[in-house]
This record gives structure tokens, sequence and C-alpha cells, in this order.
């Protein structure tokens, strides 16, 4: 639907080739106090975005996974209720990631899953640090204990270019 | 352009320096090798950002990292864009087109979903997130809901239009619609024709003051 089209013709609306007044200011002001309001913007974006360029700044090739919903159902049984799922997906590559309480209570635990499976280096990057593992030969991996926070995920493929996580809280 | 331009090639002093003089300053600073002034960028430009994703229907989750693969992306580009008076529009035109990908995922996801016979609780699910719907929210000052409604008087494109040029600044106007897809023509700072509509419908309502 085009603005200038059918509907409006081009007829002028009255007052558009005025300057911008007090009037339009207050307005416009008040409109962004609105939109902001019943849309937030999440916790922490700046911050996960600010990271995320961070990363992108080491990493200049990458191939970016992209945060797929999974139906409530297919979180398995047994786990903790406050246990979280993320899964990440494109084309070449899934990793599944079941957040849950560390058992010292304060940090949190990944348990992750990767397919196609295979003896891959797992990279959980945080602000500061930089934690590394390897998926086993059905493709799951652990971080035991990993501080609460923004975190990205990259899984090194042989020979390819990495693929990382969007920064997502843990 | 050379990566070498030193701050001040873009206005810097002047007073009316948008947002967009700002993002231009911002990549200019961080090629040469500072980042203060594009982590300030960030603050300012996420909600502009943000919304114009959500505008495009992606839920908040894919949103948000719509949002940061957009500024990543912007610092692997940051040596390939070869007018940095043009950066807050690219930002937006990417996440625009980051956003139409989202969605076109979101829906291609729901379709394999819902062949699925026994999947009908998840089929639900899968349609974008708006948020809550106007009756939902409870805005506290009456101004807020008059001009609320008001603002679904005006044409839809108008309505986006005019929430994100609020995040802005006016100066943005024109980066900001053709962002959108809404070539203004030479508007420069004037009130333009969904501002002017949307004060048509205010007026007529009438005796409230705003401002």
């Amino acid at each position: 639907m085009d603005m200038n089209s059918a509907q409006d013709g081009t007829t002028s609306v009255p007052g558009e080739a005025e300057p911008l007044d007090a009037w339009d200011m207050a307005v416009l002001g008040r409109l962004a106090r609105v939109v902001e309001e019943r849309d937030p913007v999440p916790d922490g974006l700046v911050e996960r975005s600010l990271f995320a360029m961070t990363l992108a700044g080491l990493e200049a090739e990458v191939m970016e996974l992209q945060r797929i919903d999974v139906p409530v159902g297919a979180v398995r049984s047994g786990q903790p209720l406050e246990a979280r799922t993320v899964t990440f997906t494109h084309e070449r590559l899934t990793v599944m990631i079941a957040l849950s309480a560390a058992d010292d209570g304060v940090s949190v635990r990944v348990d992750g899953w990767i397919a196609p499976a295979g003896p891959r280096a797992v990279e959980l990057r945080q602000p500061g640090t930089t934690l590394e593992t390897t998926a086993d030969d059905d493709g799951r991996f652990v971080f035991e204990a990993v501080e609460p926070g923004s975190a990205s995920f990259l899984v090194r493929l042989p020979g390819g270019t990495p693929v990382t996580t969007p920064v997502v809280e843990l | 352009m050379s990566g070498a331009m030193q701050e001040g090639t873009v206005d810097v002093g002047d007073a009316e320096e948008s947002l967009g003089d700002r993002a231009a300053r911002a990549l200019l600073e961080y090629r040469d090798g500072r980042s203060g002034a594009l982590t300030s960028l960030v603050r300012e430009a996420t909600p502009l950002l943000w919304h114009t994703v959500r505008a495009q229907g992606v839920d908040r989750d894919a949103a948000d990292d719509v949002v940061q693969s957009t500024w990543a992306a912007l610092v692997r580009h940051v040596d390939t864009i070869a007018e940095p008076k043009a950066v807050l529009k690219w930002l937006l035109v990417t996440a625009k087109r980051a956003a139409w990908e989202a969605v076109r995922k979101t829906r291609d996801d729901a379709r394999r979903r819902t062949e699925l016979p026994d999947d009908v609780l998840e089929s639900g699910a899968a349609l974008p997130d708006l948020g809550p719907g106007p009756e939902a929210t409870v805005l506290d000052d009456e101004r807020d809901q008059i001009l609320w409604s008001a603002l679904r008087e005006v044409p839809e494109r108008c309505q986006q239009l005019l929430k994100l040029i609020s995040l802005a600044d006016r100066p943005d106007y024109k980066a900001i619609s053709a962002a959108l897809g809404m070539p203004v023509g030479s508007i420069g700072a004037t009130r333009g024709r969904c501002l002017a509509k949307l004060r048509a419908v205010l007026t007529d309502q009438g005796k409230v003051s705003w401002t």
C-alpha cells in the first residue's frame, strides 16, 4: 500500500509543507513515549548488541544461526521446571541449548547438542571470558557452571566458516 | 571516502546535528579506532531499530536477534559503507530486510508445523506476537489515549512512519521515510503529509492542548 497512491491521490494535505512547530514537537515527543510504553525495548538489548558487535569485530566471517521457536512439548520431561531450551538453526547446522541451574545454585548449567553430530570445538563467549569445550561423537557438549549474563556460542566447523548464535541471556 | 577521515569532516558542531549525523560521525570515529561514539549510537538508535523490526510483525525474541545482528553487521561492513551520511538509512534498511527474513522463516516454520496433525496446540504460537492490544494497555494519561486512537485513523504506513520519526530527530525524517520505502521528496524538516494528517485528526477532536 502506497500512501501516495489511489486512496490519497496526489492531493496535498493542508499544512504538510509547513515547517515543524512546537505543536509537532510536543505531539511527536508524546508519541515516542507512548510507543515505548506499549512495546518496550527489551532489557539488556543494548548490552547484547554491544557484545555482538565486539564479537563481530573478532570474527569477521561467521554464519549466523537463527533462533527458532520450539513447541513447549518438545522440552524433555524430567528437566527441572525452570529449565529453558533455545534452538538455533541454519542450513548446515542446528544447535540446541538447554539451560538449568548448576549444582552451586548460582551458575547456569548449559547442556548442548549439535546436529549433524560430530566432534567439533564449541566456544561459549561472554564479555571478558571464553570457555571452550568439544562436542562428543553424538554432538553433545556441556558447560557445567557458567556465569549468568550475555553469551554467544561459536561452533568451529572443520575447514569452514565458524557458526555463531545471537547473544542470549543465560 | 577514505577510512582515515577525521572527526570534523561531518558537521559536528552543528546545533542541528541529527541522529543521522551522529551515526555518520560514529562510523568515521570507529574506522579511526575510537568506539565511544558508536557505543552512544547503539544506545540512542536501538529503540528506533527495535520498533522498525517490530513493525514488520516480528516477535520479541526474533526482534532481539535481528537488532543485535544489524549492529554486528555494521561492524562487519564498517569499511565498505561508502557514504557515512547514509549509515542511519543503511541500519534501517538492513534491519527491515532481516525482519522480513525472520517473518518468512517463522511462516515456513508454522506451515511445516501445521502440517503435523497432532500439533494443533502449537499452530497458534507461531503467529507474530504484536504485544498487548490497545485495550490491554493502560495508558495512564488521557492525552496518550487520545493520541493513540487518533494515530489509528491515519493510514497504516503513516502510523509506522510517525512512530519511527518520533524516536529519531526531525531532520532524520527523510532517511527514515526512504528506508520505509516512502519517498517524501525534498521534505526536509517540514511537517509532511503524515504528520499533517495526524494533526487534522487531533484538531477535529478539539479541546485538548498539546503544547
